[in-house]
């Protein structure tokens, strides 16, 4: 039984050459135009040092795009990829100390597993004896020793996925570069690859980038997230921030639910569409008749327990949704606008329906969760 | 590490098989007419060829009655000096096309395939136009273009010609192949250190092998056979057998050429079954037919 | 939105490898192909002169020559004789095509290697084969004849003759991509089909030969094409009445030294093709558009 200390011990933690730079990668003014189409605008990004850094958005927003360009398979149009202080922007992919985890995993399929690890230290004529040890180590570390000799093909995905994980950590990069490398997997092989993927970018200290476009692979792994869309970056931050404190709407949107709320500002809230008040209190930055709009995520509502400083409207029930551990109760608080609310079942199962579709019920946040203004 | 593993366990387990579908259900009755056509067919399509492999063996010169077992066509046919010499050339021939053809071959598929210029579009319909042209049509240029040069028909004239043809086919063969391949694989040796050239050497055409292998038996099948061109392109002398053959068909019986045409027939076999082989020996996954459009 | 106008673009680090590699196979077949072409289009305009070698002219005499009536008479035969082949072709393929695809089962790959097999034999020995077992001394022949057909029946030296031999050769062309599209076929469109109409026939003729048309337009070039060109069937199969157009050029260039007369033959038989590849593109390019919308 491998025991986490052990592993620590014989993996020697990353200290890339030139770490008194504080980032791992930058990228300054980075653009990529395919002719009238611009994928990837003016991006700037700093990435620490051994941070777990993940890249998220939709399809089509230019995560997969800065990614390769940071691995040197695109060449931006315009703008600067540096690694630890050094330009690397004309650098081929060879000639840069960046690994990666190809979406399709891309191993060779010709080649033994023992040999598909080992092919990164044969190109920099590694020693046969340190080779062997540290394929070795490699191998032990994602739990593929008995099947060195096998060739991909006798291999599940999740043992490929794990094969192309040790054959770009085994060169010891300063910077490891994963392109949605659990898509492929399902979901239970999923969750369990997000956890030894952190505790393996934990002990071995090196910088991961990582792209995906689902948010709770991004919220639960990374350090630092970078919202993408249209080849912008819409906020850079921790997941906490990016979930509680969305810059845009966009963030807002994506991250999770949000319920959004519009109308014309009033100076002590905001009139609903039907001339429906809610008293937000003063909002910054509005003046009266603006347009305004503020978000709440649904499990930040109360139904019950309410105190006089939240926030409060009416809301008539339109549907309950059961979810096992919580329940959503979707409201209508004005004509055409929706609520919904996610309360957790402490108490209630299903055949206990607190109320019925029709019933009005008060509904109330606090100030303080209220995302806004949003733009 | 513990739940990875109990997750890829639980995943590998067999499931149980869904409740049969037979594939194809629901057509279980035959077409007797399509299948009757399909034999009759067969046996028209055999029906020659049976009929030379057994005159081969015939004992007497007559092409029209079996008299009994001999091995006398052969034995002439190898005491046959001028055969014999016919053969080699077109063994020659062929091997030299081949070779020229798929090493070209090679390369312009790679070429049309990845790059991103003008020439590309050009290079395909350049590529393209041999494979519709009637052989007669090439052959005739051909020969005007040696005439035009001042070169007389002769072995390299027809290597020429016939390599010139085979591009076309080695081509557009593993032109399918290189686009099946997966450029992340390439780039993955790259990003490990490769250079360009290195991560092509070792890793792309190593994947290509069984691919370029069977385009080249295939190609040298094909050459070996091939009449039309060669007679256009070929000089009086060495013949290739194929020229040889149809000489000896127009201007007299000559029973040797059962033998002749029983030993190409399984030369030919031989090197097919080979060419169909070559991908499963190399442990390539799927269709063996691949070759040919299914 | 287009590349910002504020920054200037990056000199691009072009992958000019592949474009290379492009270089030698472009190269040879423009030297080897298009050239040989070009050369025997300028040829057409050529005169013989007294020696019988050929010269580069200026003259419309060849051109011209293709259309006097004995030479005309030839192109609209091996025309007749290629329409022929092509369609007795695809009555055939598609019943064999259609059964080794649908009810092949295990045995599919190798009913498929046993149909190309033979097409690896020679062409000319197996036209050989057959010029053998049609000729009038065969035993095939003596037990017609026993049977009381006519001694004047000939199946050799016919116009039905060559056509057979045309069919034999390029059959399997016609036979294999007919079957390609079969075999990916969703069969439950088939089943829909009899569900719908009834007959087998009639769903043959509704659902299942359009579903396979592209596979039928590949197959009719492949066999119409090469056809068009082919002298072997003529000559081993057929009478001094079935010539082809491969036949006229043949004698142009090996007996009656008539080079720039044979090059001007063999235009036309370019040209003629070219305008029916054009109206095969056409249609599958039709086709294409309607499968699109």
């Amino acid at each position: 039984m491998i025991t986490e200390t052990a592993v620590a011990e014989r993996i020697t933690v990353i200290d890339p050459a030139g770490a008194t730079s504080a980032c791992a990668v930058s990228l300054r003014r980075v653009t990529k135009s395919y002719g009238e189409r611009t994928a990837v605008r003016e991006l700037n990004l700093d990435i620490a040092s051994g941070e777990f850094f993940s890249l998220l958005g939709p399809s089509g927003c230019g995560k997969t795009t800065t990614l390769r360009m940071v691995g040197g398979f695109v060449d931006p149009s315009y703008g600067e990829v540096s690694l630890h202080g050094k330009d690397v922007t004309d650098l081929p992919p060879n000639r840069r100390d960046v690994n990666t985890v190809f979406q399709s995993y891309a191993l060779f399929d010709h080649l033994s597993v023992w040999e598909n690890v080992a092919f990164g230290l044969r190109r920099r004529r590694v020693g046969k004896t340190e080779m062997t040890r540290r394929v070795g180590e490699m191998l032990e570390l994602v739990q593929l020793t008995g099947r060195d000799k096998d060739k991909p093909s006798a291999l599940s995905g999740g043992q490929r996925q794990r094969v192309a994980l040790a054959r770009a950590l085994v060169n010891r990069p300063s910077v490891l570069l994963l392109d949605e490398p659990l898509a492929a997997l399902d979901l239970k092989l999923r969750k369990a690859m997000q956890v030894e993927l952190k505790r393996i970018q934990r002990e071995v200290g090196i910088t991961f980038v990582f792209v995906t476009h689902d948010q709770d692979e991004a919220l639960t792994m990374s350090d630092r997230i970078a919202v993408m869309s249209e080849g912008k970056v819409h906020q850079c931050g921790t997941p906490e921030d990016i979930y509680e404190r969305p810059a845009t709407r966009f963030v807002a949107e994506f991250i999770g639910t949000a319920n959004l709320m519009s109308g014309s500002y009033t100076g002590t809230g905001i009139e609903l569409p039907g001339g429906v008040p809610l008293y937000t209190g003063r909002l910054d930055g509005c003046s009266i008749g603006d347009e305004v709009a503020i978000a709440v995520r649904p499990e930040k509502m109360w139904l019950s327990d309410l105190t006089p400083e939240m926030v409060q409207t009416d809301g008539i029930l339109k549907a309950t949704v059961y979810g096992g551990a919580t329940t959503t109760y979707l409201f209508e608080i004005a004509p055409g606008v929706e609520v919904s609310v996610l309360e957790q079942n402490l108490h209630s199962a299903r055949t206990e329906e607190r109320w019925a579709d029709g019933e009005r019920v008060r509904i109330g946040w606090h100030a303080k969760h209220s995302l806004a203004p949003l733009t | 590490m513990t739940t990875l593993v109990a997750a890829e366990r639980e995943l590998a387990a067999p499931q149980a098989p869904p409740a049969g579908r037979r594939k194809g259900s629901g057509m279980n009755r035959k077409p007797r007419f399509a299948i009757a056509v399909t034999v009759a067919f067969f046996v028209l399509l055999y029906l020659p060829i049976f009929a030379v492999v057994l005159f081969s063996f015939n004992t007497k010169k007559s092409l029209t009655v079996f008299e009994g077992w001999s091995l006398r066509w052969y034995q002439a046919f190898f005491n046959d000096a001028e055969l014999t010499e016919s053969l080699q050339t077109s063994l020659v021939v062929a091997a030299a096309a081949m070779v020229g053809s798929v090493v070209i071959g090679v390369l312009l598929a790679f070429g049309l395939v990845r790059a991103r210029s003008r020439l590309g579009g050009a290079a395909n319909v350049i590529m393209l136009i041999p494979l519709i042209t009637p052989e007669i049509v090439t052959g005739v240029a051909s020969l005007m273009l040696f005439k035009g040069v001042g070169l007389q028909p002769s072995l390299t004239t027809l290597m020429l010609a016939q390599t010139t043809f085979s591009i076309s086919y080695v081509t557009v063969i593993l032109r399918a192949r290189v686009a099946e391949l997966n450029p992340e694989v390439e780039q993955a040796a790259m990003d490990l250190g490769a250079t360009r050239f290195q991560a092509l050497r070792l890793v792309t055409l190593p994947v290509m092998w069984p691919a370029i292998m069977s385009a080249a038996i295939l190609i040298f099948t094909i050459v070996f056979d091939d009449f039309v061109l060669a007679f256009f392109t070929s000089g009086v002398d060495p013949q290739p057998l194929s020229v040889r053959i149809y000489s000896a068909i127009r201007f007299g019986i000559q029973p040797s050429i059962n033998a002749v045409g029983t030993l190409m027939l399984v030369g030919s076999l031989v090197l097919i079954a080979i060419a169909l082989l070559i991908p499963r020996l190399f442990g390539r996954r799927g269709n063996s037919f691949d070759l040919f459009g299914g | 939105m287009t590349h910002p106008e504020s920054l200037p673009p990056r000199p691009a680090r072009k992958e000019r490898l592949w474009t290379w590699m492009l270089v030698p196979g472009t190269a040879w077949m423009s030297v080897f192909f298009v050239s040989a072409l070009l050369l025997l289009i300028a040829l057409s305009f050529g005169t013989t002169d007294a020696l019988g070698n050929p010269r580069f002219g200026g003259t419309l005499d060849n051109v011209i020559g293709v259309f006097t009536p004995t030479y005309l008479r030839v192109i609209i035969r091996s025309l007749m004789y290629a329409v022929a082949a092509s369609v007795i072709c695809l009555v055939i393929a598609y019943p064999v095509a259609y059964a080794i695809a649908r009810h092949g089962g295990r045995y599919k790959n190798a009913l498929v290697a046993l149909l190309v097999v033979p097409f690896f034999a020679n062409y000319l020995v197996r036209m050989y084969g057959w010029q053998t077992l049609l000729s009038d001394e065969s035993m095939l022949m003596t037990w017609l004849r026993h049977l009381g057909v006519s001694a004047n029946f000939h199946i050799l030296d016919t116009g039905a003759a060559v056509i057979g031999g045309l069919v034999y050769g390029y059959v399997v062309f016609m036979i294999l991509p007919i079957y390609a599209s079969l075999e990916r076929m969703d069969g439950a469109l088939i089943e829909a089909g009899r569900d719908l109409y009834g007959s087998s026939l009639r769903t043959f003729f509704t659902v299942t030969v359009p579903a396979s048309r592209a596979g039928a337009y590949a197959g009719l070039a492949l066999v119409f094409l090469p056809a068009m060109g082919d002298f072997i069937s003529s000559q081993l199969l057929g009478g001094p009445d079935n010539l082809m157009v491969g036949n006229l050029i043949q004698e142009k260039f090996f007996a009656g030294q008539n080079w720039p007369l044979g090059a001007a033959l063999t235009m036309a038989l370019m040209v003629l093709l070219l305008i029916c590849m054009f109206a095969y593109l056409r249609q599958t390019a039709r086709d294409a558009k309607e499968a699109r919308r």
